[in-house]
């Protein structure tokens, strides 16, 4: 399998960036990146399920593909799902059994079945251990083994650095759409650290702020908030994040806290109502004047919100929730998608909060944000927030914590 | 002024397709359509006739607009008619006032009763509405069998309500069409120009984003189902009070159903939704002369319900919820 020059981009959001990867049969690499590096983009690309805008993809032989979400007909029996994906009659062990009744493991073992039954070139995985015990997990791979010795080259993504480290004879690294490290014997420092490209230095701290004007402080678990500050929530996609955005959602007093959700798109704005209505959901100065401060990009202040840009989309959800001067912001992945005019926007606009004595909570996995922006850093990994760092700390040690080495 | 000119050509399209089915009979389709426009509102009579279904058609309509703008489903707007008008019967000795507010209850209570299931039990209130339709037909067909039968015991039919219950009318056109117009405005300014009704029309586009943005959905759900239920309760008292004064078992004559078609074809705008039963009360009403003159089914006025609602439909204008 070869990839030469392969980008891809959806709308403005470059994907994939100009990436050449080959792989030569019976290599087991094993895919590392955070969420939206762009490491599902590039397997289905290979895959043949998207179209590149640019590069080549030559392939020597049939591709399986083994995805992150199971594609099984949960009211068909595992023979059935078998016969429609292949078309024929498989191996399997108590074939008459419904999906609906298997546990993860056993529906994983079924896709896994689907994508190595027509005997592929090349085997990719999308996350395969995400639902497994460690048990399946060990199970998978010794298949993995036996395959790549048979002369198929497994692709396999992951979060997990150890499991990678542990299965693949070689690794890459994806950061931004593009391949950042790839190399046979890296260690689980290199790969924590070109995964979430953490770099030597933080920047200058920011400038000590005034006396807040509000004093309500954030507390839930050992996470601290105070006025004025703000407390950036790093770590890898899926570890916890949007549970913790939901949990606070829930229990903190609605009217005295802002939430940006993470899924703008979906959770955000309500995209058949007018820039004035959704803005209504929740300020209570006039559309005309928010959509002035906030510099919002429309035509009028009844113009459907879901035909703005992402950034504006961005600014209506800023205006709504900020307006009546929340004691707490809760900021979920508030620049994710955005352009860098946009970006530097959402960053005055949560600035400007702390400045006025709100407490935030600023959940990202764009660590450049995090370090420009937090007085404070934790680092969620399988759910538990780390300690409380400085941001000189979390230079240090957020790329081994975030990999959940220590 | 895009949805409105879907409404029309979709009201168009369908008295178009009515007059050249009539061919089918062989009539030419021109005479049909001067049939239809006189039997109507050709003459004061027709459209006092026309003005009298109206009013059902309006209030389910609105009750209908009201439950999807909230993306509720509620389909049992014929239930609710039914017991609203139960009620109202059972309290009507108590006068007027006391008959139409027993209906609103009823009928709010009913629907509420999907609301329950669906938060209780997690059951769609497609399914739960429509059912409880069947059991406010076999109540009602029960109470006009049984204990509401007329003590002549002739036919399956209850007395005639009290006077004092009876809606005033001047030239034959009851109050009801006042009440019925003033609601629609009413639910305009409710829907429109109140944080209310904005929570509400969030919930129906999109509930989990509302949901972020500090609205409580379920309250939202359960109580755009209770108003809907209400006016479709409403509506069955006010048929009773103002049309039919007694209970009978084919009462509600599918106006909840009809309900539906009127408010899409209003694309849920209750102001829309005055014209729109304007439009279905002329249509049946035109219909029943097309039975009498050309000797075509009156059936074909539900014939062009379907029609309207899948033009609408096919026009894409309808998407109140993904």
């Amino acid at each position: 399998m070869k990839l030469e020059h392969v980008s891809k981009s959806f709308g403005a959001t470059i994907a994939v960036d100009d990436v050449s990867l080959t792989v030569e049969a019976g290599e087991i690499v094993g895919l590392v990146g955070e969420n939206g590096a762009g490491k599902t983009t590039l397997m289905r690309i290979i895959a043949g399920e998207l179209e590149p805008n640019r590069g080549m993809v030559t392939l020597d032989g049939s591709v399986g593909f083994v995805h992150q979400h199971f594609l099984l007909v949960s009211e068909f029996t595992i023979a059935e799902n078998l016969r429609l994906a292949l078309g024929r009659e498989v191996q399997f062990d108590r074939p008459q059994r419904l999906i609906r009744d298997l546990s993860v493991g056993e529906k994983a073992k079924v896709e896994l079945m689907k994508a190595i039954a027509p005997k592929p070139r090349l085997l990719i995985l999308d996350e395969p251990t995400s639902v497994l015990t460690p048990a399946e997990t060990s199970e998978l791979f010794q298949t993995i083994e036996r395959l790549a010795h048979d002369g198929t080259s497994v692709l396999l993504i992951s979060h997990k650095i150890a499991e990678v480290l542990a299965v693949a004879t070689r690794t890459v690294v994806m950061r931004r759409g593009r391949i950042v490290a790839d190399g046979k014997n890296m260690s689980a420092d290199d790969l924590a650290t070109a995964m979430v490209g953490v770099r030597g230095a933080p920047p200058t701290p920011a400038a000590p702020r005034k006396t807040p004007a509000r004093s309500a402080a954030l507390h839930f678990q050992n996470l601290t908030v105070s006025p004025g500050e703000i407390v950036a929530i790093i770590g890898v996609a899926g570890n916890g994040q949007t549970e913790l955005a939901t949990t606070l959602r829930d229990t903190l007093p609605r009217r005295t806290t802002a939430h940006i959700p993470e899924d703008r798109a979906r959770d955000g704005i309500i995209a058949e109502l007018s820039v004035a209505d959704n803005l209504a959901l929740g300020a209570k100065t006039s559309a005309r004047t928010l959509i002035e401060r906030f510099d919002i990009r429309t035509e009028s202040p009844q113009q459907r919100a879901g035909s703005l840009s992402g950034g504006n989309q961005q600014k209506v959800l800023l205006a709504r929730e900020l307006d009546r001067r929340p004691e707490i912001i809760v900021a979920a992945e508030p620049t994710r998608g955005l352009d860098i005019e946009a970006t530097q926007f959402v960053h005055a606009q949560m600035r400007a909060s702390a400045d006025d004595g709100g407490a935030i909570v600023l959940i990202t996995s764009d660590l450049d944000e995090a370090f420009a922006l937090a007085d404070a850093i934790h680092v969620i990994y399988r759910g538990n927030l780390s300690d409380r760092l400085s941001p000189a700390d979390a230079a240090t040690n957020a790329g081994r914590l975030m990999a959940g080495l220590q | 002024m895009r949805r409105l000119f879907i409404g029309a050509a979709a009201a168009v399209g369908a008295v178009a397709i009515l007059a050249l089915s009539g061919m089918a009979f062989g009539h030419p389709p021109g005479e049909l359509l001067r049939i239809l426009l006189v039997g109507s509102i050709g003459s004061p009579f027709a459209l006092q006739a026309t003005l009298i279904k109206t009013v059902p058609l309006l209030l389910t309509g609105l009750s209908v607009v009201i439950a999807f703008r909230a993306g509720v489903w509620n389909i049992g707007a014929e239930g609710q008619f039914i017991v609203g008008a139960l009620a109202s019967f059972l309290v009507a000795r108590f006068g007027l006032m006391a008959a139409l507010l027993a209906s609103i209850v009823a009928g709010a209570i009913w629907a509420s009763i999907a609301s329950l299931l669906r938060f209780w039990r997690g059951a769609p209130e497609v399914l739960t509405t429509i059912l409880l339709n069947f059991i406010g037909f076999h109540l009602l067909g029960y109470a006009v069998n049984g204990p509401l039968q007329e003590a002549r015991g002739q036919y399956p039919q209850s007395e005639v309500v009290p006077p004092k219950a009876v809606l005033p009318a001047i030239d034959g056109i009851h109050a009801g069409l006042l009440v019925a117009v003033i609601l629609a405005i009413a639910a305009w300014v409710m829907l429109y120009r109140t944080e209310e009704g904005l929570r509400l029309r969030a919930t129906g586009f999109n509930p989990r984003a509302a949901r972020w943005a500090g609205v409580n959905v379920n309250a939202q759900i359960a109580r755009a189902m209770a108003i809907s239920g209400a006016i479709a309760g409403l509506a069955g008292g006010i048929e009773l009070l103002g049309v039919t004064h007694r209970l009978f078992e084919r009462f509600a004559a599918g106006y909840g159903y009809s309900g539906i078609a009127v408010a899409l074809l209003a694309q849920l705008h209750p102001l829309a939704a005055v014209l729109s039963a304007f439009f279905f009360g002329a249509l049946t009403t035109g219909a029943g002369e097309l039975q009498r003159s050309a000797n075509i089914s009156a059936t074909i006025a539900t014939f062009g319900q379907a029609v309207v609602i899948l033009t609408v439909i096919a026009f894409g204008a309808f998407h109140a919820r993904d």
